[in-house]
């Protein structure tokens, strides 16, 4: 059994070699319920070998609400238990390095009471190289990539984040994307160029996390113009029954399939396209807003509309944030952020 | 067998509380209301009740958001009107 606690992961715990270790963790208050890989030095060593060159010691970021000091060290042990190999520590150490962006509000993401998750979308050459998947079921299992490097980060969040439900995790229903939210982008069918490049970042790999809901489905197997497929999208967007519908600065995060982006891009329209006209159709009348939410973070402009006008679900198109994900058949999804985070792209850089 | 913790060191807090008064009786208080939406009304009734029994003078002062940190001007405002603030939030 543990003889000792320690907080730092330099200080070595010592475990029974028969003890059930999703016991031993839970007595500490760790791990998420499910097995995992025993984070030995030996197998943490290893996992560093993906950012080798780097100072294991290194603080990459301080992570809110229990201000945890994410180190190199830390983020691979939380790799070993997960699952991840070393090719995913460097995307692993870069979504930390993107959780704690001042713009995406992390320390609001993991305290409030909605079900909100850090979902980590890959990009770039590292998709290949390391394994991701951003094919057909993208969003589900089967990729380990995919898997193991979606539980790390929620593991980090709830080691060194203390992202612990009831705790550091306010989440009155909690919710299936915070065990792992991870997805490659598919480049490969995508009409358009890539998307961290179509935000600012130009550099061989890149990741990306919003803070949002789970996906919800957009099936349309009829339209063969964009907008029979993006008027289902902004159907899925005009809701009361989300967060963004209160604030302005709240943005969605459309995946689109390479089937329904093609059908947009045959027509000629750009990702700018798709995202302006889903600015114009996805509306609900100011006063039904009004009704439903007796505060809204809305802009000056939004608030000054009429009970009678049609006010968009989000303040600018350019919060409609559009990439393609998925494989064969024609489903997309939109994911509608928590509200008050913005989503942020940065390189992979270990 | 020995494994690492997974959880890493944690940093210095930014900011520790200031002493509580013995005694709130003539005391300036603030009440920060997050504008969750029951909490201007617990808090303005926690506000009426302690003006009432201490008869310190209370100020009522709301966030913009309860998802954000607190902006530094109503902060500002609080250090120079008052002595003490409570706070609370309430979905």
């Amino acid at each position: 059994m543990i003889v000792d606690r320690a907080g730092s992961p330099t200080d070595l715990l010592e475990v029974d070699d028969d003890a059930d270790l999703i016991e031993v963790l839970a007595s500490l208050g760790w791990g998420d319920g499910l097995p995992v890989v025993a984070p030995t030095p030996e197998r943490v060593e290893a996992m560093l070998a993906g950012c080798s060159g780097h100072d294991p010691e290194e603080v990459v970021a301080t992570l809110p609400p229990r201000f945890g000091q994410a180190t190199r060290l830390a983020i691979a042990v939380n790799a070993v238990m997960a699952g991840c190999l070393p090719d995913h520590l460097p995307v692993l150490v870069s979504a930390v390095r993107a959780l704690a962006h001042t713009d995406l509000n992390l320390r609001g993401v993991n305290a409030t009471t909605h079900c909100v998750a850090p979902l980590l979308v890959v990009h770039g050459e590292v998709v290949r190289s390391a394994g991701y998947h951003g094919g057909l079921g993208a969003f589900g299992p089967g990729s380990r990539a995919n898997a193991t490097t979606g539980r790390a980060l929620r593991l980090i969040l709830l080691h060194v984040a203390g992202a612990t439900p009831g705790d550091g995790d306010a989440s009155t229903q909690g919710g299936p994307a915070k065990y792992g939210f991870c997805v490659a982008e598919n480049l490969e069918a995508s009409p358009w160029t890539g998307y961290a490049a179509s935000v600012g970042v130009d550099a061989p790999s890149a990741v990306t996390i919003h803070c949002g809901e789970a996906p919800h489905n957009v099936h349309d197997m009829e339209s063969s113009d964009p907008t029979g497929i993006l008027d289902k999208v902004a159907s899925a967007m005009a809701t009361t029954a989300q967060n963004n519908a209160c604030i302005s600065q709240g943005e969605y995060l459309v995946a689109l399939c390479p089937e329904h982006a093609a059908t947009c891009a045959d027509a000629g329209w750009s990702r700018g396209d798709v995202a302006s006209y889903l600015f114009q159709r996805a509306r609900l009348p100011v006063g039904e807003l009004k009704q439903a939410f007796g505060h809204r973070a809305w802009a000056p402009w939004m608030q000054a509309l009429q009970d009678g006008d049609a006010a968009p679900m989000t303040g600018h198109p350019d919060n409609i944030r559009i990439m393609v994900v998925g494989g064969a058949g024609r489903h997309s999804s939109v994911i509608p952020s928590w509200g008050m985070t913005r989503s942020v792209t940065i390189p992979i850089e270990p | 067998m020995q494994i690492h913790p997974p959880t890493g060191a944690t940093s210095t807090p930014p900011a520790s509380l200031a002493p509580t008064p013995a005694v709130l009786a003539g005391r300036r208080i603030g009440i920060l209301d997050n504008r969750k939406p029951n909490a201007g009304l617990l808090l303005a009734r926690l506000a009426e009740r302690l003006a009432a029994r201490t008869g310190a003078e209370v100020t009522l002062v709301q966030t913009k958001n309860a998802a954000i940190p607190c902006e530094d001007q109503v902060l500002g405002r609080l250090v120079e009107e008052v002595e003490l603030v409570l706070t609370g939030t309430a979905d």
